[in-house]
């Protein structure tokens, strides 16, 4: 499948036929209006989506189903979070502030999971063009847990075994160069995002904000369930496939699909976390 | 006509139809005759030219964007000290334009430009004309000897390796080849290329010459009063790491250059070398002269500080060659050649585009395993209707900084080539 693309028709039907399993909200007719006047392929995509997006939150139903038009959003394989030692990752697991990695929706493709340690409400994320997207805000208790993708939007890069110079910066430990904290900070080019707001681009070069990643907290189990924003994942796989080759034994392997994420501490993975 | 021709002998016609078949060629150059169109046509395809070829297909994949170079390979000028120093390989700066072609659809053509005929909305190459609608022309620097004679005898014995290419192949044998005695670097007054550069140079050479436990010492001839970026920085590496190997001379300027005898004469005194990295003064491609762009005496292209469009319209000069409050270095030019291709494709378009965010930003070693950096940020202002720079320099040098640097020049490359 190209990257990037839809996710394989059997992943989407696992997807699907789960979600509509467990799809009981109500929903607004102003969107089965939207979805006559849409085609049966797209009126199918579209029904993948508001499961997710009723799970979620109901009231994002709508968002999601625009976002979907606008291909914002892109739906993926469920994913379980897990932490090291196979057993599933509770809420209670994630330390405030603390920069976790785990690799979704490819094997190769990473992303950070942030407890902010507060509520985050949801915000509108805006792009350079001047359209715009709904991110949900936080999940859990406190509506504090976020998660993007870890690859910069700017020059894609990102954390290696080897190297991280994509980082989270917590309030207690501002950038020594530009002075600010609370903020997603790549040090190649500098460029900063906002995680309290979807990943929105706060200063420096990027072009697109940090795509998220959409979780879900169901029965105290937490999930990774899709991308929201302009994800790189095309770029990243084009620029490295030399490094991935070396590192999964083959690009098709990268790209594989994940089930189940493996979340860690970020310097438990790389071996020097560059902060600036 | 018949007693003419009556006239030439025979050897003398199979000479001159000799003569006749090798001008055809020539004249074929000089006349080249084949005509093709492109919305956009950019001259030079370093860091300026592929950024804007790239980004505009990007912004419109319909356009026909021609990128016209002489070279057939992308080099790196940024690194470049890295592989003086032997800390990169030569063939880790070195990029394929294909891509371009084959993945964005960009038409590269390796060709020499003889001429612009900006009334005529035309580029002459060795192969014919390629008219435009917009032409960003990005062709890099010359150096500036014309009124300098001695330099042009030093350029060939002690090659600046200021143009990416042959000059860093052959100062790099040198630097190999040698085994002790005196070095010599010498930095000219601004604007050059990559205000950093000569900064750093001077810091690895001293770094081998550490490293290498030679016999040398290495004079730093500075026609500037004190480093021009990251002053701090590299005056506390220089003074903490290298003061046993080096002097650092400031405010001295060349008066003569004798290659026979390897002496530099300047208004500090004279320095003999075994090993001399004399750096020329710098100005604009030569392209932009001969098409009148620059007027008499200037040595860089005025352009509109907020689209870098030169006086004729929808011609714009980017990078070194421009005239800018952005230094001249492959990232400014990056940055500039994402802006212009922003604003052509909404010319195209019949829009506005209004870009608020520029950056510089610059990376040096100084040492082999530490860097220091600087980043400028103009951001436009609405009031004073110019962009206005935030700087911030780290001039604390650290191997982290080091690693950003590497990482820095990748992800440029990954913006061009990817």
């Amino acid at each position: 499948m190209p990257n990037g693309g839809p996710p394989p028709t059997e992943d989407k039907k696992l997807f699907n036929f789960y979600w509509f399993g467990l799809f009981m909200s109500e929903v607004d007719p102003k969107i089965f209006k939207e979805v006559q006047d849409m085609n049966r392929r797209g009126f199918i995509k579209v029904c993948g989506t508001m499961a997710v997006a009723s799970m979620v939150d109901p009231s994002l139903f709508s968002h999601v189903l625009a976002q979907q038009q606008d291909g914002m959003f892109q739906a993926y394989k469920k994913a379980l979070l897990v932490k090291a030692d196979g057993t599933p990752l509770k809420e209670g697991d994630i330390k405030p502030h603390v920069n976790y990695i785990f690799f979704y929706p490819h094997t190769a493709t990473p992303c950070y999971l942030i407890n902010l340690d507060e509520s985050v409400p949801p915000a509108e994320v805006k792009l350079r063009d001047g359209k715009s997207y709904r991110w949900m805000g936080g999940i859990g208790s406190k509506k504090s847990i976020v998660a993007y993708s870890a690859i910069c939007a700017h020059q894609w890069s990102y954390p290696t075994p080897q190297y991280s110079f994509i980082n989270y910066y917590p309030p207690h430990k501002p950038s020594d160069t530009t002075k600010k904290a609370g903020i997603i900070q790549c040090c190649a080019h500098l460029a900063l995002y906002d995680p309290k707001q979807g990943g929105s681009i706060i200063d420096g070069p990027a072009d697109f904000p940090l795509a998220s990643v959409v979780l879900q907290e169901e029965g105290g189990l937490l999930y990774a369930v899709g991308v929201l924003g302009k994800d790189q994942f095309q770029q990243f796989f084009d620029n490295y496939r030399t490094e991935l080759r070396q590192q999964y034994g083959s690009t098709a392997k990268a790209r594989e699909l994940v089930d189940k994420c493996t979340v860690a501490e970020v310097d438990k993975y790389v071996q020097a976390v560059v902060m600036c | 006509m018949s007693r003419q021709w009556s006239c030439v002998d025979r050897r003398e016609f199979v000479s001159g139809i000799l003569a006749v078949s090798a001008a055809i060629p020539l004249l074929a150059y000089a006349t080249p005759s084949r005509r093709q169109k492109a919305h956009v046509v950019i001259v030079g395809g370093g860091y300026g030219g592929v950024t804007t070829a790239k980004h505009l297909k990007r912004y419109n994949p319909n356009l026909d964007v021609v990128l016209i170079e002489e070279r057939p390979f992308f080099m790196s000028c940024p690194m470049s000290n890295h592989f003086l120093a032997g800390l990169m390989e030569l063939t880790q700066l070195c990029f394929s334009y294909n891509v371009l072609e084959t993945k964005h659809g960009v038409k590269v053509i390796n060709d020499k430009v003889l001429g612009i005929e900006l009334d005529k909305k035309a580029v002459r190459t060795s192969s014919g004309y390629i008219s435009y609608d917009y032409l960003v022309l990005s062709p890099g620097i010359d150096y500036d000897i014309e009124d300098k004679p001695y330099y042009k005898e030093s350029i060939v014995r002690n090659p600046p390796a200021f143009k990416p290419g042959s000059e860093h192949i052959y100062l790099k044998r040198l630097i190999e080849e040698f085994e002790g005695g005196d070095i010599l670097i010498t930095v000219p007054q601004p604007p050059y290329r990559c205000p950093a550069a000569p900064y750093e140079r001077a810091a690895l050479i001293a770094s081998m010459i550490k490293r290498n436990k030679l016999k040398a010492h290495m004079y730093f001839v500075d026609a500037n009063e004190r480093p021009l970026i990251n002053s701090e920085g590299f005056m506390s590496a220089y003074y903490d790491l290298y003061r046993d190997v080096a002097t650092y001379i400031t405010s001295a300027q060349i008066r003569d250059i004798d290659v026979q005898k390897r002496v530099v004469r300047t208004s500090h005194g004279d320095f003999k070398y075994d090993l001399a990295n004399i750096i020329p003064p710098m100005r604009a491609n030569r392209i932009v002269k001969e098409a009148g762009l620059l007027k008499k005496g200037q040595r860089w292209v005025e352009v509109n500080p907020l689209t870098f469009e030169s006086q004729v319209k929808n011609v714009f000069v980017i990078g070194d060659a421009a005239q800018s409050y952005l230094p001249k270095s492959g990232y400014a030019a990056h940055s500039e050649g994402k802006l212009v291709a922003k604003i052509i494709d909404a010319r195209i378009k019949g829009k506005e585009v209004k870009e608020e965010y520029l950056q510089m930003i610059c990376y040096a070693m100084v040492s082999d395993k530490e860097a220091i950096m600087t980043e400028t940020a103009f951001r436009y202002d609405a009031v004073s209707k110019r962009f206005m720079p935030t700087h911030r320099e780290d001039n604390q040098r650290k191997e982290s900084t080091a690693k950003r640097y590497e990482e820095w020049a990748r992800g440029l490359w990954r913006d061009l080539f990817g």
